[in-house]
């Protein structure tokens, strides 16, 4: 949260409306002038008015409710796993240095062309789309658990053994809170690819979903609709990348 | 109380065994402050692991209060050189850590850890994190926090290490009025010999690698003490007394560190 | 990014790695050959292996790579150019700087390929359409490395500069600019990751392209064994890029 600094906070609120104002007045220009096609670059009060019949529209809601569901579960599964592997290669070193380089250079390849196998195994319903969110935030939560495991103080692991802390005191009251910040980063992470893995597969094979909404409007050729629903995915996705943050901010003081 | 029987503790190194402790012995009496001095590289700090229990000897043994110490022991407690305090936890709840492991109730530990929190000084800062102390204040924390499991015998390695001179003369102060409060036995490992003279009975001198005991000195200076004894004549008659003996070992740890930074290039 | 590496063993550990894939692949072609995994489903990996000479003889795979490595190239080109002077005028007018870096940042997390059927509309349906979202998808994470190389010249060079009374542009081309290099080059890295990935990504979602609308293709015909090996092969191709600007960034790090 940037103050300002020596400009002022109103200042820097300042700039950033009239940035957008600038974008807008640019946009509104590039559509009144006709020079790309017309229904792409559509008018301001057009999409303004496809905004709020979509914001009317129940179907809007039970789509953003499969969507989020699906998230949801894919972030249970492949986080669960992904701790659970992190864990083991941040834990033993053999194992670390044997597994973890899979994960670190199959971390940042293209998972949607998973997608196939996805549907063969989990058929053409949420499965294939939870499963996509899942092998999508798995490497990020894998890898940072490791990561955040691997970095723990060794002089705390050795406070807790010095006043002979049983297995379980050890994970709960030293591993664990000093994996914080490290696990909590690589959740947000994990949300930003969920989210993107499970709109992808919701565009290409889906009959619900707001990556099936999209996918619809473009058949359609209904571009204000379109536009509409990306400007509400996208600050929806904002949103969960922001309350992850603020949750995480929260719960402890500082660190 | 505590006795320290023949220590004996190998390394192998990249082409050799290295002997890092070589039948080192002392004793500690009941109430007690024992320092033991060396120049880097004479084990001091494996003496502290090994009475600590978090490191095996591979020949002598450990015995406190009678028993044989293998692993850590309830009577011992360690003050680590390093920051130690859980940067997640709040002063008091970090404080309060050994107790929560033996398992008191939340009443009963905060009220123990505040007054361990009064005794070293820190009123006032029960609900700050430790990132935002100082360093010597993050060290008190740690001290108490020890002190809060009521060791019979306080086991501190350089304590004071990652501190500035006035701190540590401030902080030896407050060791010394929470020690000869409690009347606390303590071990403490440390390369400033002024330190160790300002806050013992008696000091074991270590030789450079392999660590013997060369020599231990009797230091009767007054008690109560505080710091202001380092201007004393006698005090520094110790202190001097002390580094003759360390002179000899420190310079052959400088000449080793140095054929082997040669050879390594 | 601390992957494991410590002394003691280096090959060891390797070696653990490989022979666990092996005997997993072993595993899984004999269940297969058994009958208790569906050969429908999971090809035999001895088939995939044989693929691989399909693909590349009959199939021209490396002609697709070729097609995919030019979208990448170009999408690469245009965020080094676009983020690199972006990054730079953000940096030279603070107030700028302070009003969108979070917003950039709020982007680099936000799901920016999701735009793909957008441009589909806009550019058609053909390599403009990828290369502009592999460019957008890149640019977030060029600019901020840009602005943050560039802030963080450590004070001491920027001194040196200013004793020999450099000009405000020397002293950008020959201090400020060279210093911020190697974190330039890592956002650069990023970028053309995140490129390169959502390159691949769009090539399948549109069936256009090269090794990205190769594996759609593949799925589409049913072909498992060439699709695994197809999927296979554009692993290799992520995993060397990724290895080799490694590489290079150790190699621009240790002049530092």
């Amino acid at each position: 949260m940037s103050t300002g600094g020596r400009f002022g906070i109103t200042r820097v609120v300042r700039v950033r409306i009239a940035i957008v104002v600038v974008v807008l007045a640019v946009w509104e220009a590039v559509a009144m002038s006709g020079w790309l096609f017309r229904d792409v670059v559509p008018r301001l009060e057009k999409i303004g008015r496809a905004l709020l019949t979509l914001l009317a529209k129940p179907d809007l809601y039970g789509n953003l409710g499969t969507t989020a569901y699906e998230v949801g579960l894919s972030l249970v599964v492949g986080g669960i796993a992904g701790v659970a592997v992190g864990l083991l290669m941040g834990g033993n070193r053999t194992l670390g240095k044997a597994f973890e380089p899979y994960l670190h250079y199959l971390g940042p390849t293209p998972k949607i062309i998973f997608f196939p196998i996805m549907i063969m195994w989990f058929g053409v319903g949420g499965g294939s789309k939870i499963a996509m969110g899942a092998i999508s935030c798995f490497f990020p939560m894998a890898i940072s658990t490791a990561v955040g495991m691997r970095e723990i103080d060794a002089v705390l692991v050795r406070v807790g053994k010095s006043f002979r802390a049983g297995v379980g005191q050890m994970v709960t009251k030293i591993y664990l809170p000093a994996m914080r910040p490290a696990m909590l980063t690589g959740l947000r992470l994990g949300l930003g690819v969920a989210i993107i893995g499970v709109l992808l597969a919701e565009t290409k094979l889906s009959n619900r979903g707001l990556g099936y909404m999209v996918i619809q409007s473009y058949t359609r050729f209904d571009i204000a609709e379109m536009y509409a629903l990306l400007i509400v995915v996208f600050l929806v996705a904002i949103a969960a990348n922001a309350l992850v943050s603020r949750l995480g901010a929260l719960k402890r003081g500082s660190s | 109380m505590l006795r320290v029987e023949g220590l004996v503790k190998r390394f192998a190194a990249a082409d050799e065994t290295i002997t890092a402790l070589d039948h080192v012995s002392f004793d500690v009496a009941q109430g007690e402050v024992l320092s033991v001095i060396g120049p880097s590289g004479c084990g001091k700090s494996t003496v502290f692991n090994i009475i600590g229990g978090l490191t095996d000897a591979d020949e002598g043994r450990v015995i406190v209060e009678g028993q044989t110490v293998s692993g850590p022991h309830p009577a011992i407690g360690m003050v680590f050189q390093e920051e130690s305090t859980f940067p997640w936890r709040t002063v008091v709840e970090n404080i309060a850590f050994p107790l929560e492991i033996a398992g008191k109730a939340k009443d009963e530990r905060i009220a123990r850890a505040r007054e361990y929190l009064a005794l070293v000084g820190l009123q006032g800062f029960e609900r700050h994190y430790p990132a935002e102390l100082s360093g010597g204040m993050r060290q008190r924390v740690a001290i108490a926090r020890t002190l809060a499991s009521h060791p019979k015998i306080l086991l501190m390695d350089e304590p004071f290490a990652a501190l500035d001179e006035q701190t540590r003369f401030l902080l030896g102060d407050k060791v010394l009025q929470i020690q000869q409060k409690l009347a606390q036995t303590t071990l403490l490992v440390t390369h400033n010999i002024a330190e160790a003279v300002q806050l013992s009975d008696r000091v074991v001198v270590m030789t450079y690698r392999p660590g013997r005991v060369k020599r231990v000195v009797a230091i009767d200076l007054p008690r109560p003490r505080t710091s202001e004894v380092a201007g004393s004549v006698a005090f520094q008659a110790f202190v001097g007394e002390i580094w003759n003996d360390l002179r000899e070992e420190a310079s052959r740890g400088m000449l080793e560190a140095e054929a082997h930074s040669r050879r390594a290039t | 990014m601390t992957t494991p590496r410590d002394s003691g063993g280096t090959w060891g550990p390797i070696a653990l790695g490989l022979a666990t894939l092996v005997g997993v692949l072993a595993v899984i072609e004999a269940m297969i050959r058994i009958g208790w995994i569906n050969a429908f489903i999971v090809p035999l990996p001895s088939a995939v292996l044989l693929s691989f000479e399909r693909i590349i003889v009959e199939e021209g795979v490396l002609k697709r790579f070729l097609f995919t490595a030019a979208e990448a190239l170009s999408a690469g080109t245009l965020v080094a150019l676009v983020g690199i002077s972006l990054g730079v005028l953000l940096y030279r007018r603070q107030i700028l700087r302070l009003a969108c870096e979070n917003w950039i940042a709020a982007l680099a997390a936000a799901p920016l390929v999701l735009l793909y059927p957008l441009f589909l509309v806009i550019f058609g349906r053909n390599a403009v359409t990828i290369v502009m979202i592999g460019f957008l998808s890149g640019l977030p994470p060029a600019i901020l490395k840009t602005v943050e190389g560039l802030s963080g010249t450590r004070r001491t060079l920027i001194d040196v500069g200013r004793s020999f009374n450099l000009s405000p542009s020397q002293q950008f081309r020959k201090i400020l600019f060279p210093a911020a290099l190697p974190t330039i080059f890592v956002g650069l890295r990023l970028g053309l990751m995140f490129a390169l990935i959502n390159i691949v990504g769009v090539e399948f979602l549109i069936n256009f392209g090269g090794l990205g609308q190769f594996v759609n293709e593949l799925a589409e015909r049913y072909d498992l064994p060439a699709m695994y090996a197809a999927i296979f092969f554009v692993i290799l191709v992520s995993v060397g890029f990724f290895l080799l600007t490694e590489r290079i960034e150790r190699w621009l790090g240790r002049a530092r």
